[in-house]
C-alpha cells in the first residue's frame, strides 16, 4: 500500500470538500458592505420639484433611510409604494431618494403618478452613488442619529424588512 | 401518461444501472464470461432506457406537452422548433437528462466495440461506468426529475433563457460540450479496470488511449465554441473571461491532454502507468467537480444554472469518487508495475515529463484561483475577488513554457542523444523562430510576451513541420514518388504520428493568434450622431440610424452603421441593444466583421435619441483561433482512426488435430 | 468642467469626493491617448459590482460606465492607480478589486503555484533519475493466455518442439 498516494490524496478530498461544503446555501450575488459600522460620506444634492439642497449632515438626530433608485429601474416600481406607505407612517425617520443618470422629467412624472412623501436628490453622474459603493439599484442604507451607516440593503424592499434594518438603526 | 411514461423508465434504468453494476464487478471478481456478457447487456439495456427516456422527453417538448413540469418550465409554442428541440439541455433538469443519454450512448458503443476484447478488464469497466450511470439516473429520478406532472397544465410556457435562444451556436455547443465531459467517464472506467485487476498491459493501452482521445477532442472544440459564443454575443469584445464555469470545462482538458502525453510514453518505456492512471482519474473527477460549479449555485457566473437542491447531492458523488479513487489508486498503484527505463532524461520522454509538470501546474492553478474567493469566505468571513488580471498574469508565462516546449520537445531524439545529435536538432529551427520574431517586430508587435510568443512559435512550426516531413523523405529516399508516400506515411500507417503532429500545427496558431488579439488589439470609444462618421483601423464607419423591433421575448433597438474603405463600401454592421423581461440590465449583441487578417466589432455603449455611444475594436488574427482549434480537432480524428488489426494465422501442419472448439 | 464646478459651488451643492477617501492626488494629471490607455487598463483591474465577474470597462451596466467615467476623471486630476483602486476599494470593499492584493491570506494565491511550480519541479527531476536507474523487467507476455483462448492455442502449437 502506497502511504505517500494516501495521505496526499485523503488531504486533496479534505481541502476540497471542506471549501465546496462551505460555499453551499451562500448567496453568490450578496457583496458585504464595507461601509457598515463607518461614517456615511457626507453629500449635499438638489431635490427635484423644489430645487432646494439637502444635506445630509442637517439630517443628524433621527435615523435617515437613504434609497437609492432611478425610472429605469423595473423592481423600484414595485418598492416604491412600500416606501411612500412607511414614510408616512413614520415620521421620526427620514427619507431621502437618490436618483443617478436619470432625467428631472421623468422623476417628476414617476413622482406623480406614484406618490411622493418624501425629498428625491438628483446625483447627477453617480458620483455619490460610486461613494456609497452602489452597485446596481435599488439599494437602501440605514443610517443611525449619529450619521453612521448600520445596514445595506440590495433590491426592493418590503415592510418586513424595513422595519428589520431600521431597528439596527434605533440602537 | 407522457410523465409517468417517463418517470417508470428512469426509475427502471436506475434498477437497471444498480444491478447492472453489481453483475459486472462480480463477473470481474469471479472472471467469469457468463457475468460479463450478462454486464454487456445491461450496458445495453441501460443505454436503451436513457435514449428512450430522452426521446419521450423530446416528443414532449415537440407536442408541446404541458403536463410534463419540463416542458411547461421551458417550453412554449411562441418559439421556433429548433429552439424546442434545443430546450432539451437549456435548463438544469433537462440538462442531466441529456448527461445520461450520452453516458448511455458511449458505454453502449464501448461495449460493444470492445465485446470480444481485454474480458480480465471489461467486466470492472462496465461497472464502473453503469455506477456512474445509476448515479445520473438517480438525480434524474429523484432531485432532477424534469417528468414531474403538472396538476394544472398551462396553456403556454415562458420558453427557454432568452439569451440562449440568441444564437445558433446554441445548437452545437452544448452537446459537444457534453460529448467531451461525458466521455471522460469511459476513460475512467478503464483506469478503475486496470487498478482493479492490478495491471495495465501493452495490448490495453489502445482502448484506453482511444476512449480518452474522442472526449478530448469534443471538449477541445467546445471549448473553442463556449469563447466564441461569448465573443459574438455578449458584447464586451472577449472570448475569454476566466469565469467560474469556462476555467471548469478547461481544467479536465489540461489534465486529459497531459494524460495523453504520458500515454504515450507509457507505450513506448512501460513507465509512468500509475501517474496516467491518475491524470484520467483526475480528469473524470475534474468533469464531476465542473458540473457541481455550474449547478450548485456556490460560484457567481454568467452560466450558473439557478440555484437547486442538486448541489449537496452532486458533492456527496464526488467525495465518495474521489475517496474511492485515492483508496484505489494507494491500495493498487504499487502493482502497475514498471516495463523499463528512460535512457536519458533529457530527451523527448523527459520532455513529455515537463509538459506534464506544465500542465499539472497550470491546472492547479486555475482551480485555486477559482476556488480561492470561497475559501477565504469560509475562513475569514472577507468577500474577495481573483479575476481576469491574475489568471493572465499567471498563465501567460506557463502557456509560453508550454510552447516552448511544444518546439524542443519533439526536436529531441528518443532516448540518449549525443551532443552533436541535439545541437542538429535543436539549433536550426531558431533560425525559423527569428525570422518570424523580426516579422513579428517589423509589423509592430512591441509587447515582450508575443515577441516570445512569435520567437517560440516559429520555433515550434519548423520543428512539427520537420517531424510531419521526417518518414515521408526517408520514402523518398528509398524511391517513392512524392504522392504516394504522403499518403502512406501520413495517412495510411503514420495517422497517429500525422494526427498528433496536426494537433501540434493548430496549437501552434492557437498560441499566437491568442497572443496577437490580445495584445495588438486597439479600440475607440466614439459618440456619433445620426450621419456623423469616424475612421478607425483602416475603416470609416458612419451611423445611419436606429430601429426599434419589439419580440415577444425582449425589446430591441438596433443601430445601423455604413462601413466604407476608402470610400468603397465594405459591409453595414448592427449591434444590437436588448432589454429582456426576465433581465435587471440590458444586454448588447456586437456586430462582428471578420476577415483573414482581423475582426472589427462594434459593441453599442448606449443610446440616446440621436446618438449613439459605441465601442469599436480592431482585433488582429481572431478567426485563426477558431479555425486553428478545429485543425487540433481534425488532427485528434484522424489519429483516432484505427489501424487496420493484422490477425496472424498459424496453419499447423497437422491439421487435423486443430481443436474444433478453438477454431470456432 | 470649470463651469460645473462653480455652478456646483453657486448652488453648494456637495458631492463625495476621492478626497475624503484617499487625500490629495500624489501623481501627476494625465491627457490625450495616455489617459484613454490607462482608463482602460486601471477599468479592467475593477470589477463591475452586479455582473458577473466583468470587468467595469467591458461591462454595459450603468454604474460600470459611471465607475469608469469617475476612473477617467481621478486619472485627470493626477490620481496614482494606487490611490484610485484604494478609493474603490474603501467603497465597495476588496469584491471590487480584480487582482488579488498581495497581502495577508490573500497572499497565499500568489505563492501557492509559484511553490506547486518548484515542488513538481524537484519532483520531476526525482523521478526522471529514479526511472534512468530504473531496473529493467524482461519483456513479459502480452496478456495471460487466459484471456484469448485461440491464440493461447496457437501459441501452444508454435512453442511446440
Amino acid at each position: 500500500m502506497n502511504k505517500t498516494v494516501l495521505i496526499i490524496g485523503v488531504v486533496i478530498v479534505a481541502v476540497i470538500v471542506f471549501v465546496l461544503f462551505g460555499g453551499l446555501g451562500k448567496d453568490p450575488q450578496h457583496i458585504d458592505s464595507p461601509l457598515i459600522g463607518k461614517p456615511a460620506p457626507p453629500f449635499a444634492l438638489k431635490a427635484v420639484g423644489t430645487g432646494e439642497t439637502i444635506d445630509l449632515e442637517s439630517l443628524r438626530g433621527k435615523p435617515v433611510i437613504v434609497n437609492f433608485w432611478a425610472t429605469w429601474c423595473v423592481p423600484c416600481y414595485e418598492e416604491h409604494p412600500t416606501l411612500v406607505a412607511n414614510a408616512r407612517n413614520l415620521p421620526n425617520v427620514q427619507f431621502v431618494g437618490v436618483v443617478f443618470n436619470d432625467t428631472e422629467d421623468k422623476i417628476l412624472r414617476f413622482l406623480a403618478e406614484r406618490g411622493a412623501a418624501y425629498p428625491t436628490l438628483i446625483d447627477a453622474n453617480g458620483k455619490t452613488a460610486i461613494a456609497y459603493g452602489v452597485g446596481g439599484v435599488p439599494e437602501t442604507y440605514f443610517i443611525n442619529p449619529a450619521g453612521k451607516i448600520v445596514a445595506k440593503f440590495e433590491g426592493p424592499l418590503s415592510t418586513e424588512l424595513l422595519e428589520e434594518n431600521l431597528a439596527k438603526a434605533m440602537k | 401518461m407522457t410523465p409517468i411514461l417517463g418517470r417508470f423508465i428512469i426509475l427502471a434504468s436506475v434498477l437497471v444501472a444498480t444491478t447492472g453494476a453489481f453483475i459486472a464487478y462480480a463477473a470481474g471478481a469471479k472472471r467469469s464470461p457468463e457475468g460479463l456478457r450478462w454486464s454487456q447487456r445491461f450496458a445495453y439495456a441501460f443505454a436503451a432506457l436513457m435514449v428512450a427516456a430522452t426521446g419521450v422527453m423530446e416528443y414532449a417538448l415537440i407536442t408541446h406537452d404541458f403536463s410534463v413540469q419540463y416542458v411547461a418550465h421551458v417550453g412554449s409554442t411562441q418559439v421556433p422548433l429548433w429552439v424546442t428541440i434545443v430546450s432539451l439541455w437549456s435548463s438544469l433538469e433537462g440538462s442531466i437528462l441529456f448527461w445520461g443519454f450520452i453516458l448511455g450512448i458511449y458505454i453502449a458503443v464501448t461495449t460493444w466495440v470492445n465485446r470480444n476484447d481485454h474480458q480480465e478488464y471489461m467486466p470492472f469497466a462496465i461497472g464502473t461506468w453503469l455506477s456512474c450511470g445509476a448515479f445520473f439516473s438517480f438525480l434524474i429520478a429523484g432531485p432532477a426529475n424534469p417528468f414531474l406532472t403538472v396538476a394544472n397544465p398551462p396553456l403556454d410556457g415562458p420558453g427557454p433563457n432568452p439569451l440562449l435562444q440568441n444564437h445558433l451556436l446554441m445548437i452545437i455547443h452544448p452537446p459537444m460540450l457534453y460529448l467531451g465531459y461525458v466521455g471522460m467517464t469511459i476513460p475512467f472506467g478503464f483506469a478503475i479496470a486496470a487498478l482493479l485487476r492490478g495491471r495495465l498491459g501493452q495490448s490495453f493501452l489502445r482502448p484506453l488511449r482511444a476512449s480518452l482521445l474522442l472526449p478530448w477532442v469534443f471538449l477541445t472544440i467546445a471549448i473553442m465554441l463556449g469563447g466564441w459564443w461569448a465573443y459574438e454575443v455578449l458584447g464586451w469584445g472577449g472570448y475569454w473571461a476566466w469565469d467560474p464555469v469556462e476555467n471548469a470545462s478547461l481544467l479536465p482538458w489540461l489534465t486529459a491532454t497531459a494524460a495523453l502525453h504520458s500515454a504515450i510514453v507509457m507505450e513506448r518505456r512501460g513507465v509512468l502507468k500509475g501517474w496516467t492512471v491518475t491524470l484520467i482519474q483526475a480528469s473524470f473527477l475534474l468533469t464531476i467537480l465542473g458540473t457541481f460549479m455550474t449547478r450548485s449555485g456556490v460560484f457567481n457566473s454568467v452560466h450558473s444554472f439557478t440555484q437547486s437542491s442538486i448541489g449537496p447531492t452532486i458533492l456527496v458523488f464526488l467525495a465518495a469518487v474521489l475517496l474511492f479513487s485515492v483508496a484505489l489508486l494507494s491500495f493498487r498503484i504499487d502493482s502497475l508495475e514498471a516495463e523499463g527505463q528512460l535512457d536519458s532524461a533529457v530527451s523527448r520522454e523527459g520532455m513529455f515529463l515537463v509538459n506534464n509538470l506544465f500542465f499539472v501546474v497550470l491546472t492547479f492553478t486555475v482551480l485555486i484561483g477559482t476556488c480561492f474567493p470561497l475559501v477565504v469566505e469560509a475562513v475569514k468571513g472577507k468577500q474577495m475577488s481573483v479575476g481576469r488580471p491574475y489568471f493572465d498574469a499567471m498563465v501567460v508565462p506557463i502557456g509560453t513554457a508550454l510552447l516552448f516546449l511544444l518546439g524542443v520537445g519533439p526536436a529531441l531524439p528518443w532516448g540518449k542523444a549525443s551532443r552533436k545529435e541535439m545541437q542538429r536538432a535543436l539549433l536550426p529551427p531558431f533560425i525559423t523562430g527569428a525570422v518570424v520574431l523580426i516579422a513579428g517586430y517589423a509589423l509592430a508587435v512591441r509587447n515582450p510576451w508575443t515577441l516570445l510568443t512569435l520567437l517560440f512559435g516559429g520555433y515550434a512550426a519548423h520543428v512539427t513541420l520537420a517531424q510531419m516531413w521526417l518518414p515521408l523523405r526517408q520514402r523518398m529516399k528509398r524511391g517513392d514518388s512524392f504522392g504516394p508516400a504522403l499518403i502512406d506515411t501520413q495517412l495510411r500507417r503514420g495517422r497517429r504520428r500525422f494526427g498528433g503532429y496536426v494537433v501540434h500545427a493548430g496549437a501552434v496558431i492557437v498560441f499566437v493568434a491568442i497572443a496577437v488579439s490580445s495584445t495588438m488589439r486597439t479600440q475607440q470609444e466614439v459618440t456619433l450622431t445620426r450621419g456623423q462618421s469616424t475612421t478607425f483601423a483602416g475603416y470609416t464607419v458612419t451611423f445611419t440610424g436606429t430601429e426599434e423591433r419589439a419580440e415577444p421575448h425582449r425589446q430591441s433597438t438596433i443601430a445601423r452603421f455604413n462601413i466604407t474603405k476608402d470610400g468603397k463600401p465594405v459591409t453595414t454592421m448592427e449591434p444590437r441593444m436588448n432589454q429582456y423581461a426576465t433581465m435587471r440590465e440590458p444586454i448588447g449583441t456586437p456586430a462582428v466583421h471578420s476577415t483573414i487578417t482581423r475582426d472589427y466589432y462594434i459593441s453599442i455603449m448606449n443610446l440616446q435619441g440621436d446618438q449613439a455611444g459605441v465601442l469599436i475594436i480592431n482585433m488582429p488574427m481572431v478567426g485563426w483561433i477558431w479555425g486553428a482549434v478545429l485543425m487540433m480537432g481534425v488532427g485528434g480524428l484522424i489519429a483516432l482512426i484505427p489501424m487496420r488489426r493484422r490477425t496472424y494465422v498459424v496453419v499447423p501442419e497437422r491439421a487435423p488435430e486443430i481443436d474444433s472448439e478453438v477454431v470456432a | 468642467m470649470i463651469a460645473t464646478l462653480f455652478l456646483l459651488a453657486f448652488m453648494q451643492i456637495k458631492v463625495p469626493d476621492a478626497a475624503q477617501f484617499v487625500g490629495a492626488p500624489q501623481g501627476t494629471p494625465l491627457t490625450g491617448p495616455q489617459l484613454e490607455r490607462r482608463t482602460m487598463e486601471i477599468s479592467s483591474e475593477l470589477r463591475c459590482p452586479v455582473c458577473q465577474g466583468l470587468a467595469i470597462g467591458d461591462s454595459p451596466s450603468i454604474m460600470a460606465a459611471n465607475m469608469k467615467a469617475q476612473v477617467r476623471e481621478l486619472l485627470e486630476r493626477g490620481y496614482t492607480e494606487a490611490q484610485i483602486l484604494s478609493y474603490f476599494e474603501k467603497s465597495y470593499g476588496q469584491f471590487v478589486l480584480l487582482k488579488p492584493k498581495f497581502q495577508g491570506v490573500n497572499a497565499l494565491v500568489w505563492i501557492l503555484p509559484i511553490l506547486a511550480l518548484a515542488a513538481g519541479f524537484l519532483l520531476v527531476v526525482t523521478k526522471a533519475k529514479k526511472l534512468e536507474t530504473a531496473p529493467v523487467k524482461a519483456a513479459t507476455a502480452e496478456e495471460e493466455p487466459a484471456d484469448d483462448p485461440y491464440l493461447a492455442r496457437v501459441r501452444e502449437m508454435v512453442d511446440k518442439p
